[in-house]
């Protein structure tokens, strides 16, 4: 055999990297001495005896939290027994996500106050219903690996709607889910419902059904709600998504690097505090940081620090081996529409070149607070298409294809060569609802938008009729755990309902 | 003499901070009154700082300046002020609900009250309704303003009503609410007498309810 070629690199994928090593390495370390020199403050006594134990150096005690500093060997430690993968499955274990290092999965977001109801267009508050054709949608999508609320229950009880959420998508989507809970109750009926989705407790030990999202508040605060929880996850075998939304120029520096750096400081502190509890225990660290728009002050969801962030976060977690929690598939846009689209675009492409682990806030619109399933539809075929881009041009004797240049020949073409017959299905991207019609046929099937088409993909995928994920007495089961909640804090409801 | 309330207008305009006060000074030793110095210096910088923001010329971090600078001048006539018998703007107790953390939308709004003349007694977050309630005692405001981020910390604001009215002190304070999740259905819904979208339209508001706009 006769070798010729030396020092011969491709990418088997396009690439994208925002730090260079030495950029992350001065984050990190930057990082660390934030944690030990300027400290966390901790509203929770169980998590500052934790701490405390581990060696951390604790100050300036109130009657509902400490100031809590972190030497860097804790950080150190803690890394050597963070798992750098963490996996979620459906409950049936036919979906699927192996999140470590440069692997992609897309999915939802959680808790919107509203949602845009898909046949009236009107912006309502949402509803359990709602929650559940948001579910069945993702069921429905390709793209679409694992699946958060995109709606808050706001027809149940407002003290325990978690329940209820996690009951409306587990109705939809037999999916990987990533839950919220109001409290630490709220965890600990979710974890028995999945108990009892997935069949036990050992089923779940083989593989979680759902992940946990906590969100400590920028800057540098954990609350006491998000210590419990993070401390009850770990012993209970619950992986957890570690996500601070620090808010450049209002909750955290307005320059990108000490966003980064306050971000990390606020993840680390969830990595020491978990490993200490339970070495091992698994941890997604995100994965939202942003901008504050300084005409509106609200969250930036659609702006290119956003994604820039989100990209470079990706970066130092891949760095530190610990999954991420990125942020894609959202908009600041009122509507699904031009602008939606065209920021979707952007985050998504973004995310997916970058290799963010855990993509969430699919189908976001108006700063997180509005959901929309128009966009969750048109997301997944953004989605297709940066997939296909991630696929790359590999380049062999095959693919340049010269033996088939030569039959062919100048002049000739390629139509009907075997090369192209067995050949373009996979290697040419075929979209679903983007239009490439000429401009006849595209009048004579109804001139429709992109828009247009989104829309009916949307209502003809909420009234396909499906098979029902839960059994009777399953579904039985499960509400019941609900109806308990309920029960029990009843007294804490206002006399006026919420909600219209 | 017009001179210096357009030297004050254009301080406010630019946040000059440590700048205000000497101007103000500068006009007091001057003789002039400590009412027009407000409305003529002070409020109109401020007003021209209003219409900025809205047309999007300036923006929040100047906004924020320009409120300050504004807070500095107006601190050193408030005594004098008062006992011209002019009437303040009003006074303003602010808080994020009990449960939650969230405070960043709450400091605004006190920012821009501040800005807008108010006298603005912060409690913090996770306040409880009985903080509320010692507060409304203690301060005498006007106003007492409520933020929360989460639904689930919404009902703090209807549990807070409830608590002030259950001390008897509901007619004597306004009541406006702010935050992510709540809206002017929700206000309504709980009995509060105001809600606010965001931080600017917070300060209008809390004009609005004592009658100074």
């Amino acid at each position: 055999m006769q070798v010729r070629k030396t020092n011969y690199q491709v990418n088997a994928t396009p690439r994208l990297q925002v730090l260079t090593e030495d950029a992350i390495e001065a984050i990190y370390y930057a990082s660390l001495r934030v944690l030990y020199e300027t400290g966390v403050r901790v509203y929770e006594k169980e998590g500052v005896e934790v701490a405390h134990a581990g060696g951390a150096i604790v100050e300036e005690t109130t009657e509902d939290s400490s100031l809590v500093k972190i030497p860097h060997y804790m950080v150190d430690k803690a890394r050597s027994t963070v798992p750098s993968k963490v996996v979620v499955t459906g409950p049936d274990r036919q979906y699927r996500m192996e999140l470590f290092k440069n692997q992609i999965y897309f999915g939802g977001g959680s808790d919107t106050p509203y949602t845009i109801d898909p046949y009236t267009g009107e912006r309502r508050r949402a509803t359990y219903q709602d929650v559940k054709n948001c579910a069945r949608v993702a069921q429905a999508l390709p793209n679409y690996d694992f699946h958060m609320s995109l709606g808050i229950t706001q027809d149940t009880a407002v003290g325990t709607y978690d329940r209820w959420q996690y009951l409306a998508m587990l109705e939809g989507t037999s999916k990987p889910i990533n839950i919220t809970a109001v409290d630490l109750e709220g965890v600990r009926d979710q974890l028995e419902m999945a108990y009892i989705r997935v069949g036990g407790k050992e089923e779940w030990k083989k593989g979680p059904i759902f992940s946990l999202y906590i969100e400590p508040v920028s800057p540098l605060s954990h609350s006491k709600e998000v210590v419990q929880k993070l401390l009850f996850a770990c012993d209970h075998d619950i992986p957890f998504v570690y996500t601070p939304c620090p808010l450049a120029g209002a909750t955290a520096p307005t320059t990108l690097a000490g966003l980064l750096v306050q971000a990390l400081a606020e993840s680390l502190f969830g990595i020491v505090i978990s490993q200490l509890r339970k070495p091992g225990s698994q941890l997604i660290i995100g994965g939202l940081m942003s901008n504050m728009d300084m005409l509106s002050t609200i969250y930036c969801y659609g702006s290119p620090e956003m994604a820039l962030l989100s990209a470079a976060y990706t970066d130092i977690t891949k760095w530190l081996r610990v999954p991420e929690y990125e942020t894609a598939g959202c908009s600041d846009a009122k509507l699904f529409d031009e602008q939606a689209a065209m920021e979707a675009a952007i985050n998504i492409s973004t995310a997916g070149l970058v290799g963010g682990n855990m993509i969430h806030d699919v189908g976001y619109l108006d700063s997180g607070l509005t959901s929309s399933i128009e966009l969750m539809v048109a997301s997944d075929e953004i989605i297709g298409m940066i997939k296909r881009i991630l696929q790359g041009i590999p380049v062999n004797g095959e693919t340049m294809a010269l033996d088939v240049m030569k039959e062919v020949g100048p002049g000739g073409h390629f139509l009907e060569h075997d090369h192209t017959y067995n050949r373009f299905k996979t290697e040419i991207w075929q979209p679903k609802l983007i239009d490439r019609q000429n401009w006849e046929n595209w009048q004579m099937a109804g001139s429709k938008s992109y828009g247009q088409r989104v829309h009916e993909r949307v209502i003809e995928i909420l009234e396909a009729e499906t098979e029902p994920l839960l059994d009777d007495a399953m579904f039985k089961e499960l509400r019941r755990v609900c109806e308990l909640a309920d029960e029990r804090h009843k007294g804490e409801e206002l006399d006026v309902k919420m909600f219209g | 003499m017009s001179e210096i309330y357009e030297q004050i207008a254009t301080g406010i305009l630019e946040g000059n901070v440590p700048k205000i006060p000497e101007l103000v000074q500068k006009a007091l030793d001057e003789g002039l009154n400590a009412n027009d110095i407000l409305n003529d210096g002070l409020v109109v910088g401020m007003n021209e700082v209003g219409n900025r923001f809205k047309s999007g010329a300036m923006f929040i971090p100047e906004v924020l300046k320009s409120a300050k600078a504004m807070h500095a001048g107006q601190e050193l006539l408030r005594s004098l002020l008062a006992a011209s018998g002019a009437a303040q703007t009003g006074k303003i107790v602010l808080g994020t609900v009990q449960g939650d953390l969230h405070d960043i939308g709450k400091n605004l709004v006190g920012m821009m009250c501040e800005g807008a003349g108010f006298e603005v007694i912060d409690l913090g977050f996770n306040i409880e309704p009985e903080k509320f309630t010692e507060a409304i005692k203690k301060h005498q405001p006007n106003i007492v303003g409520m933020s929360a981020l989460l639904t689930t910390t919404m009902r703090a604001m209807g549990y807070t009503i409830k608590a002030i009215e259950e001390a008897g002190l509901r007619d004597k304070v306004k009541v406006m609410v702010g935050g992510a999740p709540v809206d002017a259905e929700f206000a309504e819904r709980i009995g509060a007498d105001g809600y606010g979208h965001n931080a600017v339209s917070g300060a209008e508001l809390a004009k609005k309810l004592v009658g100074a706009a």
